[in-house]
This record gives C-alpha cells, structure tokens and sequence, in this order.
C-alpha cells in the first residue's frame, strides 16, 4: 500500500471516531517562543505548526532546536540562570521530574475528554508530583525483539539446538531462551547472538527493566536503592553470562542506540531487542543488509514479567511563559489526533488510542505485523522510577555495571557499589 | 583644587581590564564561589547554600576522582612523549626535503584542521570491534581471527583514544620544530662535520640543543591542551568502560551538566586546574634553562 493512501485511509478512520479538527483558539499578534528536540525523526510535525498558526493567528519562533541531551542541558541552563519566560519545550518522560518547578500543570488546561483519548499509561507516565507537566507525542518507545528469520528456517540448525538445549528452536520468549539462542547462534568475530547497549542511561535502562522481569525494584517506596536484591544480580547475571560466552560483540559495552541499530542492519546480529523507530530501517533494503528477513515478537519474559522500559517525548508549557493560553493551544494541537496520525505514519508509536486503531486498521505487510507486535509490547511497558535523580543515578550505576561484566568486580560486589552511591544520592537529595 | 585623573597608562589599559574582568575574572569568582556550594543547576536556589570545604572533602577522598586524575597524567606523559618523538622525525625529514616543501608544509597540517569532534567520531568507527576498519583489515590480512576490543580493553582503550589525538597534535610539534630548524644557524654543524662529528653527534649536541626552546614551547601548549582532554575521549569511550579510559575533563562534565552538580564539578576542576599549572611551571623552567644553555 503506498504511503499517501496509507494516511489517506488512517485519517478517515481517525475521523470516523470523531475527533475531527478541533478549535484551538485565536492569538493574533501572539508569538509563542518554542525549545524542542531536532533530529530527522522529530522534524516532520513541526512541518505542521504553520497549519496551528494559519488557523490561531499565532506565530511560532523555534529559539532552540538540538538533539535531546543537547536540548536538556541548555534546559537545564536556563533554569539556572532564571532564562524561562520561553512557552514550549520539548520532554521526555524519562527525564521530565528533573525540570522541578519549570513546567506548568496541564491538567484544567485541557479538557477532560481530551485527555481521555490518550492512552491511559502514557498520561500517567507524564505526571511528576501529581502534576501533568507534558502532553505526548506520537514518539512513545518500548523495545520488542527484533531478529533474523532464517536462523529459525533452517532444519539443520533446529535440530542442532534441539539436542544440545532439549526444546525446539522458536524465537525467544523468556530471557534465558534469549541467552541459549544467542550463545548457540554466536560466532564470533562474524556473527553474534545478540547485543546490548554497553553505557550511560541506556545500559541501565536495560538493566532496570530487566531487574522488575525478574521480580526486583530500581528503588522502594522510601526511594531507597534497591537494585542490589537478589533479582538484580540475576538480571546483572545475564548480561555477564553473554559477554563472557562472547555472544555479544567485544565492544558492546561502546555501543549505544546507533551502534546497535546499525550491527543488526549489518546482518552479524542474530536476536536485538530495540526501539520502534528502527522497524523501518532494519526492512529497508537501501540501509540495511537483513530487509526482508526481519521478523518480531514482543520482548520476552524474565523470570516474573515482561521487560518493558518505555518512555515517550512530549510537550510541556513552562510556568514563566507570558502567553499560556496560546502555549497549550500549540501543545494540544501538536499532540492532537490529527498530528499524531501525521507524525506515526513516518513509523514512530503513537500515544493515543483512536490513532493506535488507525495505523494498526490501516496497516499492510510488516508495518502490520510490526505494530501489531508493538501493540502488544505497550501493554507490558512501564516507565523509569519516578525520581527527579533517574538520570543522575544512571551515571553512577553504569561504570558498575559495566565492571561486573568486564570482570573487574564480582557481580554482589559491582552492584552493592552502585547501590551505595545512589543511596548517597538520594540522602543528599533530602529522601531519607 | 586640581582634579585627580588616573594616570594614562592606566586609561589606555582600562578597556582591557574590564574585558577581562567580564570574560575571565567574575566567571572565574562566580565558579570559585560555587565550589563551596551544592550548586545543582535545576535547583538555582542550591547557590546561596554554603557548605564551605564539604565538595573539596569529598573530591579529596573520591577514590574515582583520583584514578581520573592519575589517568589524565599517564595520558598526558604518553601523548606528550610520543607528539614530540612522532613530531621531531618528521620535522627533521620535512626539513630534508628539497622539493615541494611548502606543500608537504600543509598537508602535515590536515588533521589540525578538523574538529576534535570529528576526530573523535572518526576513530571510534575506525577502532569500532565489529565492523571498524582495523578489526576488518587485521581479520582479512590473517593477522588475527578475534574481534579485538579496541575500545573496551583497558590498555587498548587507552591505546586507541592517545592513538587519536596523536593523529592530531603531532603536526604542531613538527610545524614548531620545523620552525626552530629553519632558524638554526648553519655554521656550526658545518664546523662538526670538518671536525669528523658524526651525523648522531652533531643531532645530540648541536640540533637538539638548539631546538630545545622550541620543543618546550611545543610541550607547554600542548600539555594544557591535552590535560583538558574532552571531546575525542568523550565521543570515543565516554571514559569507559568501567572508568578505563575516564580522565578529570570527562569525569567533570558529566558532573557539571549530565547530572548538573556545578558545584562539585567547579570544586574538581579547581583542584585538576593544579596540574595544568605544574605543568605550565615547569616546562617554562625548562624553557628557560634551555635558552640559558644556548647564551640567549
């Protein structure tokens, strides 16, 4: 189905549901400053905000656009430097209960049944204190397990794995699969079993949703670390298990999101579990070696649940802004059905519902299979602990990590440091 | 009743003075201040919070601090020795050259030309362990059939980031050497070659000399630049694995903006800035011995 008739036929059942355009007021003569998160993913629905200012009066001024670490450290620096009478800046759930007082409430700023059309978690996931300090954005992000189809294809191979594991070759659905597959099918310098991201927040993302599979807490109800139970270790387990069987690439622990996008496109990666927004990219026979031979299953489980670490962009209207009412008017309309169906029909999730329904309804080939599959890995998805220290605690949690899985430390030892530190964190931040 | 004016020299030097005071002086006092501070960022109110010596305690008793700073020194002494080795042979063969001089001139200039950035990203796609360059020609050559982790390994690691800034910075020691060679005096390496001096000789006790104002004035440059080390490590290892390849600056800006604990970082850089002055003193030391040798 070509694309144009793809959103052709996901904007009809988008307005069969109702939510036609709506009336997102009139500012003429306003100028809303805005700060957001460049980078070609991101870019397309601002292509739209001219239709908001056509139709408001309002005009836009972009004083800032930069990748997300970019945008959060200049964020950051206003909020020293009080520089924060600028309305619109982009966010992400992960990170938004860092920006304390920066950003307004929403919630009263948008009507009930507005916000009903979002999908329920990701409106939790927006709130920090109570407050709903950021609307989403057809940007939400849980990992589902990517993997090469023919490894499961080839008879010779199944009944290889069969006799050596004693259960038939399948694509994984629990985490221990994951590890006999990835060791089976590793041979290394050409071809690993599988892959993971090796530094900063993104290695303990993956580990934080890999210690709630297996039962455990990043942190308790007092914000006390607690990622150093039992569970921890065996979710530190796995990652030491696959880099000293060297099923995982040497350098993995360099690798971060790039990286790992790129090595399974390379088609040396048997099993990646990765983002939505390279579903695209790992078919596309023009940048990637393995297009055609992708397939998906929703990520597998530890020993209790579902991994599942998500999050989602969003907008928020910051507190010192001097025009608010135009401000969230942008947000609304920006994180509206319309801009959504707009914004996921480039392939990223959407976080509202009716959108959901659309783009699956609407949906052929591997998109369909693809969002089906992502479908059904959102329902498992759950957000990073809600502490304004998330980020800082990662930076002192991965150099740990990484020395249990080098082998510099043992794995009790690797983690109780970590421990500690946040610990000291979280005392010094005033919880306990 | 004479007015009182502030004498001319004072006037003529007034604009820079304050230009000073505004880009050096009060950035300098506003990040000393906060060194005695929590100082977070997200929390401006953190500033007015006193804690007199506590970030300075803890840095002194940081175990990770410290291997950082001890880091930065073995990096510095590595990547020093080797600019000037790497950088007097070429700057010697350059100045051998009869033909095309000028050109060789500026294309040893190239990798001065690019940012530390690009440097950075250049060398961790050419040292990446899958799909890198050197794995791939190491592996096709025989050389080896493992995939060798360039930037994990701890001595690899440390290799492959000194490896990249050595790419880079060796041409100001050969341009600064160079430079020194076009100004030496032809005589008495004349007079050691009627005396019977071998080439050896004549480098080790006329060239060298000669050349050693230059060498220092490459060595102080040089060793404030690299003891303030950041984008190639930080675009290549992140200071990782485990801290393998951490160093003071990239330790101090994941403090100072990632986490946003200026206060700590300013405390930090305050007390790594101790080594840049070392530094500073004495290579100028030896600068001035040196010229003192030579009667200038």
């Amino acid at each position: 189905m070509s694309y144009l008739k793809a959103v052709a036929l996901s904007t009809v059942a988008v307005l069969a549901t109702g939510a036609s355009a709506q009336d997102y007021g009139s500012f003429s003569g306003v100028t809303v400053e805005a700060k957001l998160i460049g980078g070609e993913q991101y870019e397309g629905l601002y292509g739209r905000i001219a239709d908001w200012e056509a139709a408001t009066g309002a005009k836009v001024d972009i004083i800032s656009k930069k990748s997300h670490f970019e945008i959060d450290k200049e964020i950051k620096s206003d909020m020293a430097a009080g520089t924060t009478s600028w309305c619109v800046g982009s966010n992400h759930s992960s990170f938004a209960a860092q920006y304390e007082g920066l950003y307004m409430d929403l919630k009263g700023h948008v009507p009930e049944d507005e916000l009903a059309g979002f999908v329920g978690a990701n409106v939790s996931a927006s709130m920090v204190d109570g407050a709903l300090v950021m609307l989403p954005r057809a940007q939400f992000d849980v990992s589902v397990m990517y993997y090469l189809k023919s490894n499961y294809e080839d008879a010779e191979k199944a009944a290889a794995f069969k006799a050596e594991y004693g259960y038939d070759l399948a694509p994984p659905t629990t985490w221990d699969q994951v590890k006999d597959q990835a060791i089976f099918f590793s041979d290394p310098p050409n071809f690993y079993g599988t892959q993971y991201a090796g530094k900063d927040e993104a290695i303990v993302g993956r580990f934080y949703e890999l210690v709630v599979a297996e039962g455990g807490l990043y942190v308790d109800e007092d914000f006390k670390p607690v990622f150093n139970s039992e569970a921890g270790q065996r979710a530190l387990q796995w990652f030491v298990d696959l880099y000293q069987a060297q099923a995982v690439p040497a350098g993995t622990l360099s690798y971060v999101w790039d990286e790992l996008g790129q090595g399974f496109a390379s088609g040396t990666v048997a099993l990646n579990l990765d983002w939505p927004g390279w579903a695209g990219f790992f078919n596309d026979p023009t940048s990637s070696k393995v297009a055609g031979n992708v397939g998906l299953i929703v990520q597998p489980k530890g020993s209790v649940a579902h991994t599942g670490w998500s999050g989602h962009h969003g907008f928020s209207v910051t507190n010192k802004c001097p025009s608010p009412d135009a401000a969230v008017s942008l947000v609304r309309f920006l994180t509206g059905e319309e801009s959504q169906l707009a914004e996921s029909s480039g392939g990223s999730l959407p976080t509202r519902s009716a959108v959901w329904d659309a783009n699956i309804a609407s949906a052929e080939g591997f998109r369909a299979e693809a969002l089906a599959v992502f479908a059904e890995g959102a329902t498992h998805a759950f957000p990073v602990p809600p502490i304004a220290e998330w980020a800082e605690s990662t930076n002192l949690v991965f150099p740990e990590l990484q020395a249990a899985i080098v082998g510099d430390k043992t794995i009790k030892q690797a983690l109780d440091d970590a421990a500690d530190a946040v610990d000291e964190l979280m005392r010094e931040a005033g919880y306990y | 009743m004479l007015r009182r004016r502030p004498p001319d020299w004072l006037t003529l030097l007034m604009p820079t003075i304050i230009v000073i005071a505004i880009i050096v002086l009060i950035p300098l006092i506003f990040s000393f201040y906060s060194s005695f501070t929590p100082y977070k960022l997200t929390r401006p109110s953190t500033l007015w919070r006193w804690v007199g010596t506590a970030n300075y305690e803890r840095i002194l008793s940081d175990l990770n601090f410290w291997a950082a700073f001890g880091r930065t020194i073995l990096f510095l002494t590595i990547a020093l020795n080797l600019e000037l080795l790497f950088g007097l042979g070429i700057a010697l063969m350059v100045n051998k050259v009869t033909w095309g001089q000028r050109t060789l001139r500026t294309v040893l200039m190239f990798p001065m030309m690019f940012s530390p950035i690009l440097v950075g990203f250049q060398f961790k796609f050419i040292f990446n362990d899958n799909v890198g360059l050197v794995n791939n020609a190491l592996q096709s050559l025989g050389i080896t059939d493992v995939a060798l982790p360039w930037l994990v390994d701890s001595k690899l690691a440390l290799f492959s980031i000194a490896f990249a800034e050595i790419w880079m910075s060796t041409s100001i020691f050969a341009i600064l050497i160079l430079a020194g060679l076009f100004a030496m005096p032809r005589d008495p390496l004349e007079a050691a070659k009627v005396d019977g001096c071998t080439p050896w000789q004549s480098f080790r006790h006329i060239t060298l000399p000669f050349l050693m104002p230059f060498i220092f004035i490459a060595m102080t440059i040089r060793s404030l630049d690299v003891a303030r080390a950041y984008d190639i490590v930080q675009i290549m290892t992140g200071g990782g694995p485990a801290r393998r390849t951490e160093l003071v600056w990239t330790l101090m800006a994941r403090t100072g903006y990632v986490d946003a604990r200026m206060g700590i970082a300013n405390a930090m850089g305050y007390v790594s800035i101790l080594l840049s002055i070392f530094f500073t003193i004495y290579f100028f030391r030896k600068l001035s011995a040196a010229r003192a040798e030579l009667g200038l």
